[in-house]
């Protein structure tokens, strides 16, 4: 048994007897499951690629034991942290050990979880039927009538029923192999060691998850000789607690993952980036709108486009060499609500992203109008859907450019009602001047990279947007 | 014909014996018994055997559940030999664990992109080498697990959707005392539910980054940006003497900087590190450039990686006897120590003559800073000091940017979280006169603006001048 360490230095330093001994009690079936699990990880000659997670209860030290990579986890969470290790590194095999506290009262979500993952780890369950390291307390698997330190009548109805972890395990699609499994007599430990090394095994082959749910005894918490606790396994707890395979599946291997991808030109194809500098149009920054930073907003409903205009125009901003920030309204708002979006366009470093006070506005609706139209600063333009607002409603300041444009008119017109937004930005582009017609359209074209086909009808929209607003000017 | 080998028959050292008698029953020929005597050194009465009747079948020692009990008897041994070590051979030598060192990969130049801050937060972690994300949805953080959901596949990496933020702690305390660089994107409630397994991160030295897009609250509260889990990230990881470096960008370009900076952090000290960003932040979409290179990992000497170099290794926060838990508390506060001394980080903007210093962070720093340039056209000598980590308070910069200030005005999304911080880490500092201190802060979901930072400075001026 070589896969124990030869000298239990974990346990008090390995001083005196502790350094071969284990800390369980006369009689406890940890041993045992360590004992088969040890002989498992030998026999498939796994040592050196096993982590081990040992859980909170008492075999919170089973590390202290297994020279293999440890790793001791919160209480309940082993199986999420086997999880962490076996995704990290695919070709280890990691090991689950837990009791019933752990995996069947706190941990329960983690287990079950893990469980219908079907990645393939090890689970160990030593089920006895109590607490043990906080000192006998009732277990999720206590025993109906069976008398705990917090069950001091015997557990009854209103403490629940005991849980089966096997059959839920194995109702679940996830895992592979599930097993119940005694330690009372001989035949029930051949069977225990065949069993964990089989769930072992599942692993070593990649072909899931499986789990084994050991019958242990703890004689300290049920005040009773070894020799009853037996006795009582077999008599009390296999009648609520069926012995035998749960659920086997022919499953073949199936889990094999590639080392993660550090390739350069891997990662700039998947982050988006390129070296390939967009074309600059703009001669300067658009001074006439604001010396040094142009605040704008854009307001609708959700559906109007607002925030991808926005968008596009913190992208073309961004391709001229321009900061630029985006921000929009989300969340329930934006679903039917008030979609706003607030974009600054600066020189050099946009210090608010807010936009309070815009220099420009565009309003896709008549509330969006009311609300942030007296809110354009003086000298500012305001563009509105003409088609939907019919009267421009009071407070904007007298010194506020408006312009009215029929953005769904015109987009209904094209056959698509989705690229009114785009009309506005023609319209934006006429009425402010804010970036040649090329800087706009050249982001839309950045953005319609992957759907070319729709890049003449957007290009349409924005023509017609641009005309709307020169028409108006004659 | 082959000649069968004689099957071994038990052999017992009765110190390593509890006296449980599994044995005993086990045994169909009745040649175990208990002894007569308690045996002196362990208190316990050992089981005896009687080899007479004994067919080797080794039933016994499959039913004894002590490592180093029932054992088969050894050939060619001396029977007197005590030690079990020497008794069944020595075993596996414990490897000396090797570390692999990480490699930079370089990356051409790129153009700007142009994406929102919890993006900009994603690519910082690829960038540093994170190819193992766990999360769990929670609006404003989303957008990050989900482009890692959509980019870890094509870098053969791993995005799991856990079962909860309690799982995804526990799975970034699995990966990450793995030796790998992990993250996970989060907010206020999420995080909330993340301390337990900070706590055990912190005191098993298990690195891990956090993402926590702060939003409204307590209890759900709304989606909105606030600024309320300073306590927690500075005065509240979970439970036991914890600490972690906190940052707090205030652009996307520093989403994804501060994010990189966070995984050199967090191996660095074997320690979790935090970045507290808002919902704006995070929702915001801004210019953002690419580094010239890119982080290939390698594997540290102290990994529970599973593989041959890293068997001996432990990761664990148990420290059973009162002594070792006070050495390693001791321990892990000199680690702070020194995180204080080394990793605090601050930016100044126009303190240099300051007489109205604002402190902000995040969004709000960015407001503070359209504040200071208004202020300073208005004629008043304002400056904004943006504390860059919140924890460490980078305290040393604050006291030299205090000189000649007659107001301090701390604004924040929070009901004077970063306020508090500032007292505390002036007062450990021994400051003991303090300019006039009053704030501008919002709660539940609004951050201040520009324009309630100019109108208060220009408040309490006018006071000051009459």
């Amino acid at each position: 048994m070589s896969v124990f360490y030869d000298k239990f230095e974990r346990h008090s330093q390995g001083a005196g007897l502790k350094g071969n001994s284990t800390h369980y009690c006369p009689g406890c079936g940890h041993g045992l499951a360590h004992k088969y699990l040890a002989e498992a990880i030998e026999e498939l000659g796994i040592q050196d690629n096993t982590v081990l997670v040992s859980p909170v209860g008492c075999s919170v030290f089973a590390y202290y034991y297994f020279d293999v990579g440890n790793t001791q986890a919160a209480h309940g969470r082993a199986a999420a942290v086997a999880l962490g290790h076996k995704l990290s590194n695919p070709e280890a095999n990691v090991i689950s050990y837990q009791g019933d506290g752990d995996l069947a009262s706190i941990g329960l979500a983690e287990t079950v979880s893990a469980a219908q993952l079907g990645a393939p780890i090890t689970v160990i369950f030593i089920n006895n039927a109590i607490y043990g390291m906080t000192g006998g307390q009732m277990a999720p698997t206590s025993l109906m009538g069976q008398s705990t330190a917090t069950s001091p009548d015997g557990r009854s109805m209103y403490n629940g029923q005991p849980m089966r972890m096997a059959e839920v395990i194995a109702g679940l699609d996830g895992p592979v192999y599930v097993e119940r499994v005694a330690l009372f007599d001989a035949k029930n430990r051949r069977n225990a060691k065949k069993a964990i090394k089989k769930a072992v095994q599942c692993q070593v082959e990649g072909r899931g998850y499986a789990f084994v749910e050991v019958l242990a005894e703890c004689p300290t918490h049920l005040k009773m000789s070894p020799e009853d606790t037996e006795k009582w396994v077999k008599e009390c707890m296999v009648p609520i607690y069926p012995l035998g395979v749960k659920k086997d599946l022919a499953t073949e291997s199936w889990w094999k993952r590639p080392a993660p991808n550090f390739e350069a030109d891997h990662f700039l194809h998947a982050a988006g980036a390129t070296s390939e500098a967009p074309v600059r149009h703009c001669e300067a920054f658009p001074t006439h709108l604001n010396p040094t930073d142009i605040s704008l907003k854009l307001a609708g409903s959700g559906g109007d486009g607002a925030q991808t205009a926005a968008m596009l125009i913190a992208r073309a901003a961004i391709n001229e060499g321009f900061d630029a920030t985006h921000i929009p309204s989300y969340g329930p708002e934006s679903r039917g609500g008030t979609s706003y979006a607030d974009v600054h366009v600066a020189k050099d470093e946009v210090l608010n992203p807010a936009s309070p006070h815009p220099d420009v506005l565009i309003a896709f609706n008549a509330p969006s109008l009311a609300k942030f139209g007296p809110t354009v600063v003086k000298g500012g333009t305001i563009i509105y859907d003409s088609s939907i607002v019919k009267d421009v409603p009071p407070g904007i300041d007298p010194g506020v450019k408006v312009v009215g444009v029929p953005f769904t008119e015109i987009a209904v017109d094209l056959g698509k009602a989705v690229v009114k937004n785009i009309v506005a930005l023609g319209a934006l582009q006429a009425a402010t001047g804010i970036f040649p017609k090329a800087t706009l359209t050249g982001a839309i074209g950045q953005m319609l990279k992957d759907k070319c086909a729709l890049i003449p009808l957007n290009e349409e929209a924005f023509a017609w947007g641009v005309k709307a607003v020169e028409e108006l000017g004659k | 014909m082959a000649q069968l080998k004689e099957r071994p028959k038990p052999f017992l050292l009765p110190d390593y014996c509890k006296g449980c008698g599994r044995c005993i029953s086990a045994c169909a020929k009745h040649c175990i018994s208990f002894d007569k005597e308690i045996d002196a050194a362990t208190g316990y009465v050992p089981v005896v055997i009687d080899l007479e009747a004994c067919n080797a079948c080794g039933l016994c020692m499959e039913a004894c559940p002590e490592p180093y009990g029932l054992r088969e008897t050894p050939q060619d041994v001396d029977f007197e030999l005590q030690d079990p070590a020497k008794l069944f051979g020595s075993k596996k030598p414990r490897p000396e664990p090797k570390a692999v060192p990480d490699t930079l990969i370089p990356l051409p130049k790129t153009e700007p992109l142009v994406i929102k801050g919890n993006y900009a937060s994603a690519l910082g972690a690829l960038l540093a080498g994170c190819r193992h994300v766990f999360g769990y949805p929670i609006t404003p953080s989303t957008e990050g697990a989900e482009l890692m959901a959509k980019l870890l596949p094509k870098l053969d990496g791993t995005f799991l959707q856990a079962v909860s933020e309690v799982a995804t702690v526990n799975h970034m305390y699995g990966s990450g005392g793995a030796g790998y660089p992990c993250m996970t994107f989060t907010s206020s409630p999420g995080f909330s539910l993340m301390l337990e397994g900070v706590s055990y991160m912190i005191g098993a030295e298990v690195p891990g980054v956090f993402v926590n897009v702060m939003r409204g609250g307590p209890g759900l509260g709304n989606i909105a940006p606030e600024q309320s889990d300073v306590k927690l990230a500075c005065r509240g990881l979970g439970h036991g003497n914890t600490h972690a470096i906190t940052l707090m960008p205030s652009t996307p370009q520093e989403m994804l900087d501060l994010t990189m900076l966070a995984f050199e952090l967090t191996f660095k000290y074997r320690n979790p590190v935090i970045i507290l960003g808002d919902g704006y932040l995070g929702q915001m979409t801004g210019k953002v450039n690419l580094p010239s290179a890119m982080i290939k990992p390698g594997i540290p000497t102290w990994a529970v990686n599973g593989d041959a170099d890293h068997r001996g290794n432990l990761i664990s926060s148990i420290y059973l006897s009162e002594q070792d838990l006070e050495q390693h508390n001791i321990y892990l506060n000199d680690k702070y120590r020194r995180m204080e001394e080394n990793e605090s980080r601050s930016e100044s903007f126009m303190t240099e003559d300051a007489e109205v210093l604002i402190v902000a962070a995040n969004t709000p720093a960015r407001a503070s800073k359209g504040a200071v340039q208004d202020l300073r056209r208005q004629g008043i000598k304002a400056g904004l000091f943006r504390p860059v980590t919140v924890w460490p308070f980078p305290v040393k910069q604050l006291v030299k940017d205090l000189a000649g200030v007659k107001n301090l005005v701390v604004v924040e999304a929070s009901n004077g979280q970063l306020e508090d911080e500032i007292r505390l880490a002036l007062s450990k500092a021994g400051v003991t006169q303090l300019p006039v201190m009053s704030h501008v802060r919002h709660f539940g979901g609004m951050l201040p603006q520009q324009t309630e930072v100019l109108a208060h400075v220009k408040a309490i001026m006018a006071k000051e001048v009459r």
